[in-house]
């Protein structure tokens, strides 16, 4: 690999002169013709002194030299391209001197520059992988989020391995710069998270970090999806390569099913008088489709996930729920076991038998205890599994049913789906009534009950296109009960392995996907998961996405609050001090001005449940215009 | 944020039964339970002191500030609260039945960590809690979610 000269000295060339000696640096013209006439040459062997113009460039109060440009094409800005071609609208990175060559083609290769992919401006690793994760879970299809050497990766690793126990497409850049400082560099950067990231590359050349990016990309998309990981070196990204092009991409092949199994699928549908397909979580918007289509030409009632993740069947379809008749003599699972011939793609099990080289053994991952809808298998199934991508095997089965169907068939087809319409919406009814039986609970109470923010949301955003991209799972889950969930992103889910700081930042991720599709994103945000790394409220503001936040305020991680109760009392030594170390008070945190503070919108700490529903009128008023609010409710602990 | 703990466990299966409830249609169960009257019968306690106690010992976590609502809401659901002795023994007796591992989340009281008098403050202060909830019929908000979904076509 040629490496490309240094043609200028800037806070980190300087750095680099300090640490490494004069002789470096003092060969290149430019540092010759910063130097004074009158300046002493540097003793040999001893690091040399500021000048006096290095010091004024270091401090940003001079310009740097105007240069011949001697490089007409970095590899950095064919990267870029790359990245284009595959259609990332998004880069969210936290500056780091690794990638600046790659900075500096993102922000200003292409016609118009900063487009398609965008730079975003995230204030902590973390939150730009986490962007990264709710952005795919959003759209089905991963952005990508760029590292710093070494300490940047770290800082991104929890939010990593979330990204992966979710079954989520991140793509990720980290630069690598072995001849700056020592201590953000290491002989394999990509080996402090290999056992939780699917495939990772360190290229040698530009041509090979063009392809490994293709890999990248392709292997995140692939079932089991998950993170992976490009580390380019920083001298790669600024080499002149003026004749290189952008290698054609190919798309990956999908597993599915073979045609055999789809014929007896379709068969078995058509023949059932009463079938049902199990949908549980897929991989994007076209698989939603399918899966309702095939629904639709088969006349079979559905379950859904929809409820508790994305990418799953329309909760309020005609044909989703228990249908007119509860006992069907035919079933099929996409993406979940629940059924008596089940499609599912690998788990990440078999990816983690290849990657865990350390033995590191991260529980779950063979559904273990930790839900079988992200990581693993799941429960136990007696059905049949089929093992293969269930969204790329539903062309084959709906071609197969499209072939085979009879008129008769079809007669019986539009019976059925009538009947179950009918009995799904009188059940979605009776279960909405009993619903608000229970939700009305502390209606009226103060602090505000949970139930109650969600109830005065829904008629809000119920006419719009929305979707919940934080959690809901401790702040009581109402949206499961009380709102409809149609679309594949209407509820993005879990936090992924259950790890704090994920809602603000996977929410901030959702708007990037919400903001150039006319949507709104709603984030109901627990106090303890904020305080993680807030700065990410100021990308909101700062990119103007339409993200409206409701504060679950409840002063304290709740959860263990109760944990640590409960422990006391079983010792026999009372839980008076329960509160020592789980609770947010003295002082409460004002998390209005919080958001103030980072240029957001805000209002509250609101208490009265009657000031509840115009506080959230405006909220959702100023997320439509594109502007993020927040508003601090205090609220029951659950 | 390495917190990898019961927090996920909780929330997990939380989720599952949700998942579980959703694999049936869509739509998890929420049956409501029919009231049960306020109890009426004698207390002895503080009621004011009975407050700054179920603040301090956190009862509030599990029972909402208002006994209405979080994971064991009581208002309405009285069971162990009939009497100021039947509350006194539940808290007590839990203790003794089961010391290592209680066959519910509730944590033990023990006479040690809980005199018994403030066990009765307590109970004054939580027999004066009532429904915060207004009837069904004058609730604007739940019942236009309800005619949205009736109105929606078959």
């Amino acid at each position: 690999m040629a490496k490309s000269p240094k043609t200028s000295v800037g806070r980190r060339g300087f750095l680099k002169g300090a640490a490494t000696g004069a002789a470096a640096l003092v060969t290149t013209p430019i540092v010759e013709a910063q130097r004074r006439p009158n300046e002493a040459p540097t003793p040999a062997g001893s690091a040399p002194g500021p000048t006096d113009s290095q010091l004024a460039r270091d401090a940003g109060n001079v310009r740097p030299p105007a240069t011949v440009r001697a490089i007409t094409r970095p590899g950095s800005d064919l990267m870029v391209q790359t990245v284009k071609d595959l259609g990332i609208e998004y880069a969210a990175a936290n500056p780091g001197s690794s990638f600046e060559g790659l900075q500096e083609s993102f922000i200003n290769y292409g016609n118009p520059p900063n487009r398609m992919p965008e730079w975003i401006t995230a204030l902590h690793e973390e939150s730009a992988v986490t962007m990264a994760h709710g952005y795919a879970k959003a759209e089905g299809k991963p952005m990508l989020a760029v590292l710093h050497g070494t300490i940047g990766i770290q800082h991104a690793a929890m939010s990593i391995y979330q990204a992966y126990y979710d079954r989520v497409p991140v793509l990720m850049i980290a630069g690598n710069d072995p001849d700056f400082i020592p201590a953000h560099t290491a002989h394999d950067m990509a080996g402090m998270v290999r056992s939780y990231t699917k495939w990772d590359a360190e290229p040698k050349t530009v041509e090979e970090a063009l392809v490994a990016l293709q890999r990248a990309y392709n292997e995140a998309i692939t079932p089991p999806m998950a993170p992976t990981l490009v580390v380019i070196n920083s001298e790669i990204q600024k080499e002149n390569v003026p004749n290189l092009q952008v290698p054609a991409y190919k798309p990956p092949q999908f597993s599915t099913i073979d045609s055999t199994h789809a014929r007896e699928i379709a068969k078995s549908l058509l023949a059932a008088q009463n079938p049902r397909i199990a949908v549980g979580r897929l991989r994007t918007p076209e698989g939603v489709n399918r899966a309702v289509e095939l629904a639709e030409l088969v006349g079979a009632c559905t379950s859904t996930t929809a409820t508790t993740g994305p990418m799953s069947f329309p909760q309020r379809h005609l044909l989703c729920g228990p249908g007119a008749d509860t006992t069907y003599d035919y079933s099929l699972g996409l993406e979940t076991p629940a059924a008596q011939v089940y499609i599912q793609g690998p788990n990440l099990a078999k990816v983690a038998a290849t990657r865990d080289t350390e033995n590191i053994g991260f529980a779950g991952l063979n559904g273990g205890g930790f839900g079988g809808n992200r990581a693993g298998r799941g429960r136990a199934s007696a059905g049949t599994l089929l093992e293969a991508d269930a969204e790329a095997s539903l062309p084959l089965i709906i071609d197969q049913v499209k072939q085979q169907i009879t008129s008769d068939q079809k007669s019986r087809v539009q019976e059925r789906a009538a009947k179950h319409a009918r009995a799904n919406h009188d059940a979605h009814v009776t279960a909405l009534e009993q619903a608000i039986e229970v939700k009305k609970a502390g209606w009226n109470g103060s602090p505000i009950c949970t139930a109650r923010i969600y109830a005065e949301l829904w008629p809000l955003i119920m006419n719009e296109d929305w979707c919940l991209a934080s959690p809901s799972n401790f702040s009581g889950g109402h949206n499961v009960q009380l709102w409809e969930h149609n679309k594949p992103y209407s509820y993005l889910g879990g936090q992924g392995a259950g790890g704090m700081g994920y809602g603000a930042p996977a929410s901030v991720g959702a708007a990037l996907a919400a903001k150039a599709r006319n949507r709104i994103v709603v984030n109901v945000q627990t106090d303890g998961d904020l305080n993680y790394a807030p700065g990410v409220l100021w990308t909101a503001v700062h990119h103007k996405l339409p993200m409206l936040s409701v504060m679950h305020n409840n002063r304290a991680w709740h959860q263990e609050y109760m944990f640590i109760e409960y422990m006391a009392g079983v010792r026999g030594r009372g839980a008076n001090r329960a509160e020592i170390g789980s609770t947010l008070r003295d002082p409460f945190i004002d998390y209005a001005k919080m958001a103030a503070g980072y240029g957001m919108a805000s209002e509250g700490p609101i208490s009265d449940p009657t000031k509840l529903s115009a506080a959230l009128k405006r909220g959702v008023a100023s997320a439509k215009r594109g502007e993020p609010y927040m508003i601090d409710v205090i609220t029951q602990p659950r | 944020m390495t917190k990898i703990s019961k927090i996920w466990l909780v929330g997990a299966a939380i989720a599952a039964l949700a998942t579980l409830n959703a694999q049936q249609g869509g739509r998890a169960a929420a049956l409501p339970v029919k009231p049960v009257p306020a109890p009426t019968s004698p207390v002895s306690g503080n009621a004011a002191s009975g407050k700054a106690l179920y603040y301090k010992y956190g009862c509030y976590a599990c029972h909402g500030y208002n006994g209405e609502t979080g994971a064991r809401p009581f208002v309405g659901r009285w069971g162990h609260l009939a009497t100021e002795q039947d509350f006194v023994t539940f808290l007590r007796g839990r203790a003794n039945v089961a010391p290592v591992v209680p066959s519910t989340s509730m944590p033990n009281f023990s006479a040690a960590s809980l005199p018994d008098k403030d066990a009765k403050d307590l109970y004054a202060y939580i027999r004066t809690f009532k429904s915060s909830a207004p009837e069904s019929k004058d609730l604007s908000t739940l019942n236009a979610i309800v005619d949205a979904a009736k109105r929606e076509k078959n």
